[in-house]
């Protein structure tokens, strides 16, 4: 596959190439594959292997001309985790810095609009990590709230 | 200077009057808070008309006079409906579409989502189905009409009554009681 | 002049759904502008962790409410690709008709909101009539209007009935007779042509760099098509062109980048091109099965790997990244909608020096569709 030749290392799995890189060396093989053809940036997503005890950042790429879809996996201590931003080379990357900020509680240096993107008020654990339970929580908060109780009607 | 047999007569026919001009004359709020509202358009257009009972969308909420929730609420939502509804003038109504406002629905387990809209706002008329069809919302209205015309349809006397109710459960929905938040 | 702030607010008919922008404004013209969702935000990723594979097809479908299939398509082929399933070729062409025919019902949504927010109120009331005939044929083939699960892993639920050809057949002459109607009032008026071009520009040296997809790409003067680049289902099979550089009467277009006029010619034009793509599925569908044998729901496992899928829809590209570790439950799902880029980043770029009164305009002319966005 071109990625695989372009970067030097990688395996395909179903058809996209996949890229395992260290934290360092991310920024510098998504520059290299932004300047050999692959041009659109499709999403950063994040994976919490809680049994590893570690976070897996995955960069997707795709490129018009080769036609092929690249995926480049970062993968993070799960305590104290921090990544470099990207925001130089893609302006929307920042959006997507913002809100696993917000959801899994990375923190990205150089990216300075790391405000709250999708809750407001939110105080508790970040709410993607496998460690919070969103049914107990839903029934601790919500369901405990009580009803309306109506006084007897005197006629009006 | 009491009211005397003939005055209260009056006054009950008067409200009858203005009863009838009020069920012919529902103005809707445009306010698309949720995924039902994709059933709302064709209720609108030319296919279900619902212009000929006299409804029709209004953009500012200081002079319309039903509320609709179309589904599910989030907490960041609820905040502004409250705001809005509260900006209504009275004699004011709310209809909920869809099963999420009456017991969660299919979003029963998230963090997220309200599950029971009656905690927090009076609703007069619900709709049940996900999504209900036009011909369900329909219904709805004209079932909201009749009890208007009953004088069933009292739900902005409830909330000025149990205000206080009301605003405490609000208060624990938005997380200031958990005392963690200094007031968004 | 001071700068004064406001808020083009959840309720406000000028915007797209439930969604509001913040505005810093001067005078007349916009000066900054920063997006804030997060008023539909379920959970949906989440809530995908606690359920079974097959318990989260109806969820799957909710995520975005004017063509629901779409999300149905890719997380089916993300969760075939897994598990190494080929299905039967009846299937596929079902999958090519129902998938023209919402794309058509969602066009004609988003054609009939941006006249509206021009002004122009005829065409919402006749192309939003039209498109409820699309959603009688739905109903006839999957038992509902909206949310349709009838594209499962593996097939689709059931088979087509033997009048249904029939009837797509009579609502695709009427929808091609009404477009000339919807072109005197709309796309020929001299007053779309006044107001609607120059407005909004995406620079064409810039648009793949903003992550711009979809017909705003093809109207940039891209040929991109993900039905030709990467072709799913059948449509290697179909013949079909893509469209870019539009032209329609004797109007001048931009040749540098894509302005609000260029973007809507391109969908209107996308129309026929569906509905061309229809009647051909429709004359070659094989006989056969429309599902494979499939394991017991209940109790199926999937095998461990990363998949990703995407699939071309009217807004832009959809995308699905599905991980799998063996077990009877997913361990991540992550859905990319068109409207995280355009809603948000791109947005946000062109609002800059835009006139106040061409604010919904341009909201609507990307086509921004909040849900997409918060999932």
């Amino acid at each position: 596959m071109k990625a695989i030749e372009i970067i030097g290392k990688g395996e395909e799995m179903h058809g996209r190439a996949y890229i395992p890189s260290g934290r360092e060396e991310a920024g510098t093989i998504i520059k290299k594959l932004k300047e050999n053809g692959f041009a659109h940036f499709v999403m950063l997503s994040c994976v919490d292997w809680i049994d590893k005890n570690e976070f897996e950042l995955v960069y997707h790429m795709w490129s018009y001309e080769h036609k092929e879809h690249a995926m480049i996996s970062v993968r993070l201590p799960r305590d104290n985790p921090s990544m470099f931003s990207m925001h130089e080379l893609f302006p929307q990357i920042e959006t997507y810095e913002r809100e696993i900020h917000e959801m899994y509680g990375i923190d990205f240096e150089g990216n300075s609009r790391l405000t709250p993107f999708l809750l407001e008020g939110w105080h508790d654990t970040p709410p993607m990590r496998k460690d919070f339970d969103s049914k107990k929580f839903a029934e601790d908060v919500f369901d405990s709230i009580p009803e309306i109780k109506e006084e007897e009607d005197e006629g009006i | 200077m009491g009211l005397s047999d003939g005055d209260i007569m009056r006054y009950e026919e008067w409200n009858k009057i203005s009863r009838i001009a009020s069920r012919k004359s529902l103005w809707m709020l445009h306010f698309c808070t949720g995924c039902g509202a994709v059933e709302l358009p064709p209720v609108m257009t030319s296919r279900y008309d619902m212009e000929r009972f006299g409804m029709g969308p209004m953009a500012t909420p200081r002079q319309a006079d039903v509320l609709l929730i179309t589904g599910y609420l989030t907490v960041k939502t609820l905040k502004r409906v409250v705001n809005v509804y509260e900006q209504m003038q009275s004699p004011k109504y709310v209809i909920s579409f869809g099963s999420c406002p009456i017991n969660g629905g299919m979003y029963w387990d998230s963090y997220n989502t309200v599950k029971r809209l009656d905690r927090y706002l009076p609703v007069d008329v619900y709709v049940g189905g996900c999504m209900p069809r036009p011909e369900g919302v329909m219904n709805a209205f004209l079932e909201l009409m009749k009890l208007i015309d009953e004088g069933k349809a009292r739900g902005w006397e409830k909330y000025q009554k149990y205000y206080e109710q009301y605003k405490r459960n609000q208060k624990m929905a938005f997380g200031f009681e958990r005392g963690k938040n200094e007031g968004d | 002049m001071k700068e004064y702030e406001l808020f083009i607010g959840p309720q406000h008919p000028g915007v797209t759904g439930n969604m509001m922008y913040h505005l810093w404004v001067d005078g007349d013209t916009v000066t900054k502008a920063e997006c804030n969702v997060g008023y539909l935000h379920r959970g949906f990723e989440k809530l995908m962790e606690s359920r079974n594979w097959m318990q989260n097809v109806p969820l799957v479908c909710r995520i975005c409410v004017p063509e629901p299939d779409v999300n149905e398509m890719a997380y089916a082929m993300a969760v075939e690709q897994l598990m190494d399933w080929e299905i039967p070729e009846r299937a596929k062409y079902i999958r090519v008709v129902i998938l023209e025919l919402a794309r058509i019902a969602a066009y004609l949504m988003s054609i009939g909101s941006y006249a509206g927010s021009l002004g122009i109120y005829t065409l919402p009331q006749w192309a939003l009539g039209d498109r409820d005939y699309f959603l009688d044929i739905f109903e006839q083939l999957t038992g509902a209007r909206v949310y349709h699960i009838y594209i499962w892993p593996g097939g689709v639920r059931w088979d087509m009935p033997e009048k249904l050809p029939g009837l797509i057949e009579k609502t695709l002459s009427y929808t091609e007779k009404r477009l000339k109607l919807y072109d005197d009032v709309l796309f020929k008026n001299r007053i779309f042509f006044d107001r609607a071009v120059g407005i909004g520009k995406i620079p064409r040296g810039k648009a793949i760099e903003w992550g711009v997809t979809g017909p705003n790409l093809r109207a940039c003067g891209y040929g991109y098509d993900i039905r030709k680049l990467e072709p799913y289902a059948v449509y290697d099979d179909m013949d079909f062109e893509v469209i870019k550089y539009p032209e329609l009467g004797d109007f001048d277009v931009l040749s540098d980048g894509c302005d609000a006029y260029t973007r809507m010619i391109v969908r209107r034009l996308e129309i026929e091109q569906s509905i061309s793509i229809v009647r051909q599925a429709l004359e070659k569908m094989p006989e056969g099965e429309h599902i494979i044998k499939h394991p017991n729901w209940l109790k199926w496992k999937v095998p461990p790997g990363y998949a990703f899928k995407r699939v071309e829809s009217s807004k832009g590209e959809y995308g699905y990244f599905v991980v799998s570790d063996g077990s009877s439950k997913p361990v991540r799902i992550h859905v990319r909608g068109p409207s995280y880029t355009h809603g948000v980043n791109v947005a946000e770029t062109i609002l800059k020096g835009a006139n106040m009164a061409d604010v919904s305009q341009i909201l609507f002319s990307l086509d921004v569709c909040p849900p997409d966005i918060e999932r």
